[in-house]
């Protein structure tokens, strides 16, 4: 199999299963303040980011919030997780090089807190109320928690599928 | 590499920053007073009162004159308007959702409205005077 | 750099294949939009009739709205008593004529509702409410002789209406503003009513009438406004009806240490200073709410709860200069005091 092909079917693998996870997701009831959730889906994002590259993760994020977008039928909801994705993946990139395999749900408590933090300066931009930033420390609790929990999800897969892929797919 | 420890450290510490600050926030009174302004209907301005701590002043204008508004701790007035009959300014200060303040010749309407966070009795949807 | 330019390449291909797929569902959200949803309200904002009017509608079609924005300026076109040009300002002029047939539906109300409480309700006041400065602010109290000659004047009694035919007593002029306010709000829930509409809420400068109840079926709380200061006296429960308030709160000028308000005895032309502060009525019609308000407010205390006792289609909340609340029986349940007024007495009045 040609090297690229491979990459691209893994990508494409991935986001499949980070919609279906977030689909999933969608059916679980809010418990009613907005942009407190688990957030699963995730769990695809940070294993991808080890287990392929940075790049490839932000790819999938990219189309796991578009595609998620229209298949919730929340435009207004798609703004919110395109700007917290965007702060998420950046901070992703520099903690993908300094963190060890053993860490690897640091990157996914951080990674949730700063798309808490992409979604209320949204928020803020749109409606102009300062009273918006009442919403972060709650946000931020929920998502450090959710991040823990998907975290060490992620840094499970990780661990388990690193010697399929080695074995299968790249390097 | 970071050690582990010091990684459960930071995001230890930053979990309990949040959690100090819900605290903080949320056994406070709930903020419940956001004071809107709408000209010929529209919003055009939004200030949560109970975020207010030093008292401020602004003016909105347009062709038709100008209002001069203040804004202290949960309260918002109308404290100078060059409309022939200034009844916004003697509407004097608005702290709750009862009455909005209105400039006619202006077509000027300061509302408060609750937030979602606001607590308590439920809010009149409206007000018979 | 390879790296990047894999990025775009993958996140481009991805977005490529979603893109139809994507216009396909965008358009099949616009389609939807067209039908608003039931839950959610449209509200506007309309300044009319000297005052600030809001409206809020629960489903119904686009243009309902701006249909109602219509209404509400034909009908101030014709009621008007400060536009020059308007229907009853020409009647105000010539003292005779024919109008229109909504000038000549509320003008028949509002004669009713004189007729009813015994002249307490005069739409013929209106010269002396303008030798005050009540209609255009330019505040003054008139001499006696200047009063006495211009009570003369009032009595609803001497308007005749014979179909559209309109003919006033000897220097006499009509103010709707009693009424008119109420009549528009009428029509206004009928238009909704006519559109499909099973949820609405209007609030013409402090007329509130309700169309039904609110979408999830509980009952709208209307605020009756503290008289005394900014917040509200109390909250009434209801559904499907208006909900009138009349307190000379809200237009008074003070000399020398005394409170003039703007609702006048018609037979003295003098505001009246009665003990009453507020008087809030609830009923089906909106028109013969905001007429009973005023008449009632002349009225006083014992005279209005007696009026009451009378009559079967409406209900009253009273409050007092000394702090009291009367509720008439039909709203016993549904009121409840609130702010400075939660503490206070209240009295309900009950048929014998």
């Amino acid at each position: 199999m040609k090297k690229g092909a491979g990459r691209l079917t893994l990508d494409a693998l991935f986001t499949a299963a980070a919609l279906t996870i977030f689909v999933i997701e969608l059916q679980i009831p809010s418990i009613g303040i907005p942009g407190v959730k688990l957030g699963l889906a995730n769990i695809v994002t940070v294993t991808a980011a080890f287990l392929i590259g940075p790049w490839d993760a932000g790819a999938i994020l990219l189309c796991r919030i578009v595609l998620g977008g229209v298949f919730s039928g929340q435009i207004m909801a798609l703004w919110y997780s395109l700007a917290g994705g965007t702060l998420c993946w950046l901070i992703m990139l520099p903690l993908r090089r300094i963190l060890t395999e053993k860490q690897i749900w640091v990157m996914s408590v951080l990674g949730a807190a700063a798309h808490n933090i992409g979604q209320i300066l949204v928020a803020l931009a749109v409606t102009r109320t300062a009273a918006i930033l009442y919403y972060l420390p709650v946000l931020m609790v929920s998502g450090i928690l959710a991040g823990l929990f998907t975290g060490i999800a992620a840094q499970f897969a990780v661990l388990r599928l690193r010697p399929v892929m080695k074995k299968h797919f790249l390097r | 590499m970071i050690k582990t420890k010091t990684w459960v450290l930071i995001l230890g510490a930053l979990l309990l920053t949040a959690l100090l600050s819900c605290l903080i926030l949320y056994t406070r009174p709930a903020p419940g007073t956001v004071a809107n302004i709408y000209r010929d209907g529209v919003p055009v301005r939004s200030v949560d009162l109970s975020l207010v701590t030093e008292p401020w002043e602004f003016t909105l204008s347009d062709e038709r004159g100008a209002n001069v508004i203040r804004v202290e701790p949960g309260r918002i007035a109308v404290i100078d308007a060059d409309c022939p009959d200034r009844i916004c300014v003697e509407a004097g200060w608005l702290s709750d959702s009862a009455s909005p303040i209105v400039c006619l010749p202006h077509r000027l309407v300061i509302r408060i409205e609750k937030n979602a966070a606001a607590e308590g009795d439920p809010v009149p949807d409206t007000v018979s005077r | 750099m390879e790296t990047v330019k894999r990025f775009y390449m993958y996140s481009l291909r991805g977005l490529l294949c979603v893109l139809p797929v994507l216009c396909l569902l965008l358009a099949g959200c616009a389609r939807e939009g067209d039908v608003p949803d039931p839950a959610a309200p449209r509200t506007a904002t309309v300044f009319a009739m000297d005052t600030v009017m809001d409206l809020t509608v629960y489903g119904g079609p686009e243009s309902l709205l701006s249909d109602a924005e219509e209404l509400i300026r034909t009908l101030e076109e014709a009621f008007s008593v400060t536009d020059p040009a308007s229907e009853i300002s020409e009647l105000n002029r010539t003292g005779a004529g024919d109008v229109g047939d909504d000038t000549a539906e509320v003008l028949r109300t509002a004669l009713g509702v004189c007729e009813r409480t015994g002249g307490r309700l005069d739409i013929t006041v209106y010269p002396v409410l303008r030798a005050w400065g009540f209609t255009a602010g330019d505040y003054r109290i008139p001499t006696d002789g200047e009063l006495s000659s211009l009570v003369s004047r009032v009595d609803w009694r001497r308007v005749s209406l014979e179909g559209n035919h309109v003919t006033l007593g000897e220097g006499q002029m009509v103010d709707l503003g009693a009424v008119a306010k109420g009549y528009t709000g009428d029509r206004l829930l009928s238009l909704f009513r006519e559109a499909g509409v099973t949820s609405a809420l209007v609030n013409l400068g402090g007329n509130v009438q309700t169309l039904g109840t609110k979408p999830d079926g509980s009952l709208w709380r209307v605020a009756v406004a503290d008289p005394l200061g900014s917040g509200y006296a109390g909250v009434l429960e209801t559904a499907d009806r208006a909900v009138i308030t009349s307190g000379g709160y809200e237009r008074y000028f003070e000399e020398n240490g005394r409170i003039y308000r703007h609702i006048l005895d018609p037979e003295t032309g003098i505001p009246v200073d009665n003990g009453l502060i507020s008087v809030t009525v609830a009923g089906e019609r909106g028109v013969l709410c905001d007429g009973l308000s005023t008449a009632l407010f002349v009225m006083g205390e014992e005279a209005a709860a007696d009026f009451w006792r009378g009559s079967e289609d409406f209900d009253m909340i009273l409050l007092t200069d000394d702090g009291r609340i009367l509720v008439s029986e039909g709203l016993e349940e549904t009121f409840t005091p609130a702010g400075t007024w939660a503490a206070a007495p209240v009295t309900v009045i009950r048929h014998d």
